[in-house]
């Protein structure tokens, strides 16, 4: 059951181990309602596994993940009811047609058959699909799969959106239409949760920005939190994130390679 | 041409095949396993040389027999001029059937068109790749025998001959299989583009009607006319078939061994130029057609309509009709599983060929509730059986989508059996029907076999859901495996106990059909009901065991 007054996201001392390997170590963050959030790090640094804890794919050993007030270990069903997610690899049954795959992902969420028509076609027209709707997905490009992933996120309209690298293989027009939804989105309360390796796109669009390495959550805040927690007032993300990482020491990487 | 290029594309083409056989490569490591490799050919070799040598003894201790040596130097000799042919049908079957492997396949080992490649480089590898395995095997065995034996009877160069000719034979089977895959591919493109939305139906129908005349044309090889009979015709049609180019390699050795010398001479000169001439052909489709690019097909045009599904009526929830829509057009269009629908009518295929040339040949009579039973219990519980097993391992990596949507165990379970259901069920009265025609069995036996067979697919149909739940495999690389090896075997026996337990009150009259003494402790219809509260309790254990591993399932989702 969904808790009115709770923040749309909740991880309270959140870990998780893959044997050895602590994927997300100790994490404590908070994301209020209409937020959009980026979270950003290096390849391997939890980012993944900490948007799969929030749909309740991965339990954490330790700790708490409340999504809307919904316990993720208790609940997981009525997490991914009110939950939009479109993951890194858009995974999606190539043998349907574009329409009869967003037609299963209508039905799966118990959408109306009006509702779901008038958005679907919606969508595509937006997302210029149109045309190459009744074609096999296996014959799509991976921006066109990318598109309808990012549908099926968009089609119910969800209270959190999950998005993993939700501007990959886009083109310039629908990445910009992308962009200005979820600020729309964000109007009518919607939170969103995105992460991405384009800094620029974070920097533009996120309220907040937490940045991951080796499990933790180093920082989180807006970007002048963030400059002052880098020293570093002025910068931008980029410069922020190699210093807080520490993978800043890629000029000597550089000189060697030329040689 | 490169070697060093074509060996190294060879070498992936080779790994590939092992990756289609279900062996894992990620710690495969090649310089380990180079030894077993060999290996393998090396035991073939000793294998051949120890049959060579024990023919050979038994050649020279009946040498004192009057006409054994003549007719066995004859009958010998014929066997070698017939090799090639046998090889090649051999090699032809065996890589036609990889290629039938590879259809499921979601990789293509096209040439890498960004890298140096040359068409000839690329066919030849694929090529040797093709003959590696069955066919070379075959022929690391079968050559040091008869080339043992030929010390013994005198006839070296003759054995020699057939092994270089066995060698020949297996290049231009493949070579031809080569062509036929770029030339389906080009087809097969071809006819999807025109027929447009059709191309869904004319796929499934094509494919359906391709394995079902391979395998009609199969069991009367190996049911019908027996295998010894069909390698006969085969050796006896090699010289009347002299115009056919694939026999002129036997037909050389035939005229070399008759001393026959300048049609063997001219003889192997038009069998060299085949060969090179079928390559380059081979070449130049690669070249032409290679390029292969996946067509688009389209299935439906214009404003969106979605259809108001029915099953919502008989007490599915969206999600789960939703899930069924989905699964039927996966078992329509995906090419792998499209084979499931084969199995049924192979199954019901075997028995009557069968029971053909039983009539035909022998007095000994094939009772018709034995024959009939073949048609309608196997059917449909093989049927229930695979489904069930493949069910969740055929959504691939795309089960993150049931991971990630509101998808709860329940409603998982219901769907997938369902559909599970509807096939076993809708097998049916289609293969009983034809069992009907061909066995007459009498009422009673219909009426038996028909709801026990209703039976077997709902236990056995629920145990092997619940088993594909649990050893499902979601790598689709480079082919959808579906269920884990040590599943689909525990699947097989575990389903195997459990027909055994719903039929079990039916054994008496089973044992009385055979012996034809009856051993009736109780009613036939006393024995179906019995056998009906034991499919029942059975149902609803492995159902509810089903519901417990898809819990277990979507609460890990990993993959």
């Amino acid at each position: 059951m969904i808790i009115n007054n709770a923040p749309a996201v909740e991880l309270k001392k959140a870990t998780k181990r893959y044997n050895e390997i602590v994927a997300v170590n100790n994490v404590d963050l908070t994301i209020e309602k209409g937020e959009i959030f980026g979270l950003l790090g290096p390849n391997g640094s939890g980012k993944s596994t900490t948007l799969k804890m929030l749909l309740g794919l991965v339990q954490p050993e330790e700790g708490s993940v409340m999504v809307l007030g919904i316990d993720a270990r208790k609940d997981q069903v009525a997490i991914k009811r009110q939950v939009g997610y479109a993951p890194e690899s858009p995974h999606l049954y190539e043998f349907l047609t574009g329409i009869e795959f967003l037609d299963f992902i209508g039905d799966i969420y118990g959408m109306q058959t009006d509702e779901k028509c008038g958005r679907i076609n919606e969508y595509l027209k937006a997302l210029q699909l149109e045309g190459r709707e009744g074609d096999i997905i296996s014959s799509y490009s991976e921006g066109m799969k990318q598109k309808i992933s990012l549908i099926a996120a968009f089609l119910h309209k969800p209270k959190v959106l999950i998005l993993d690298e939700p501007l990959n293989a886009l083109d310039p027009r629908s990445a910009r239409l992308v962009k200005d939804f979820l600020q729309e989105l964000k109007l009518q309360g919607v939170t969103t949760i995105m992460s991405t390796h384009i800094l620029e796109i974070a920097q533009a669009l996120c309220d907040r920005i937490g940045i991951m390495y080796q499990g933790k959550l180093l920082a989180c805040g807006n970007m002048e939190e963030l400059r002052k927690m880098a020293s570093m007032p002025n910068s931008g993300l980029e410069d922020i994130f190699l210093k807080l990482t520490g993978t800043g020491d890629i000029r000597a990487v550089v000189e060697e390679l030329v040689k | 041409m490169n070697w060093k290029t074509i060996r190294h594309l060879v070498n992936v083409d080779v790994k590939s095949s092992r990756l289609l056989r279900g062996q894992r490569l990620a710690k495969y490591n090649v310089a380990r396993n180079r030894f077993f490799n060999y290996l393998t050919y090396v035991v073939a070799i000793a294998i051949g040389l120890a049959v060579g040598i024990l023919v050979g003894m038994f050649y020279s201790s009946e040498l004192h027999t009057i006409g054994f040596q003549s007719s066995f130097n004859g009958a010998f000799a014929n066997l070698q001029i017939s090799l090639p042919t046998l090889i090649l049908v051999v090699t032809l079957v065996f890589t036609m059937m990889q290629q039938f492997q590879r259809s499921g396949t979601n990789f293509s080992r096209q040439v890498p068109y960004w890298l140096p490649i040359t068409w000839q480089e690329h066919t030849l590898a694929s090529i040797l790749a093709d003959v590696l395995g069955i066919p070379l095997l075959s022929i690391a065995c079968i050559a040091p025998a008869i080339v043992t034996v030929s010390l013994f009877t005198g006839q070296v160069p003759l054995a020699l001959g057939a092994s270089l000719a066995m060698c020949a034979s297996a290049f231009m089977a493949a070579t031809t299989t080569e062509a036929f895959r770029v030339l389906q591919v080009r087809f097969t493109g071809a006819v999807y583009k025109s027929t447009g939305k059709a191309a869904i139906w004319v796929r499934f129908t094509s494919t359906l009607l391709f394995f079902i005349v391979f395998y009609i044309v199969y069991s009367y090889v190996i049911y019908g006319t027996g295998i010894v009979s069909f390698i006969q015709t085969v050796a006896s049609l090699q010289t009347a078939a002299w115009f056919i180019p694939f026999v002129w390699v036997g037909l050389t050795l035939a005229f070399f061994a008759s001393d026959s010398a300048i049609l063997g001479l001219a003889f192997l000169g038009l069998s060299l130029l085949f060969i090179a001439g079928l390559f380059y052909l081979c070449v130049g489709l690669n070249s032409r057609f290679g390029l292969y690019e996946p067509p688009a097909i389209t299935v439906s045009r214009g404003i969106y309509a979605p259809k108001t599904g029915f099953l919502g009526k008989f007490g599915f929830s969206s999600v789960e009709s939703a899930m069924i829509r989905k699964d039927l057009k996966a078992f329509t269009r995906r090419r792998e599983l499209i084979t499931t629908f084969i199995l049924p009518i192979v199954v019901t295929i075997i028995p009557i060929v069968s029971s053909f040339n039983t009539t035909q040949s022998s007095s000994s009579s094939f009772p018709p509730q034995f024959g009939f039973a073949f048609t309608s219990l196997f059917p449909a519980g093989i049927m229930a059986i695979m489904l069930g097993n493949f069910m969740t391992g055929e959504e691939g990596q795309s089960i993150w989508r049931v991971y990630f949507s509101p998808i709860s165990a329940k409603n998982y379970v219901k769907s997938k059996y369902t559909f599970m259901l509807f096939f076993a069920l809708m097998v049916l009265p289609v293969t009983s029907a034809v069992g009907y025609v061909v066995y007459h069995p009498s009422a009673r036996t219909l009426f038996t076999l028909v709801v026990e067979s209703i039976f077997v697919a709902f236990a056995a149909g629920a145990l092997s859901l619940a088993n594909g739940i649990k050893g499902a495999d979601f790598n689709e690389f480079p082919r959808p495996r579906m269920i884990r090896a040590e599943w689909s075997i525990i699947n097989l026996a575990t389903c195997a106990a459990a027909v055994l337990a719903v039929l079990a009150p039916l054994l008496p009259y089973f044992i009385a059909s055979v012996t034809g003494s009856p051993i009736m402790y109780l009613d036939l219809y006393q024995a179906i009901i019995i056998s009906g509260v034991i499919a029942f309790i059975l149902t609803v254990i492995f159902y509810l065991v089903a519901v417990g591993n898809a819990k277990d399932l979507l609460f890990k989702a990993q993959i």
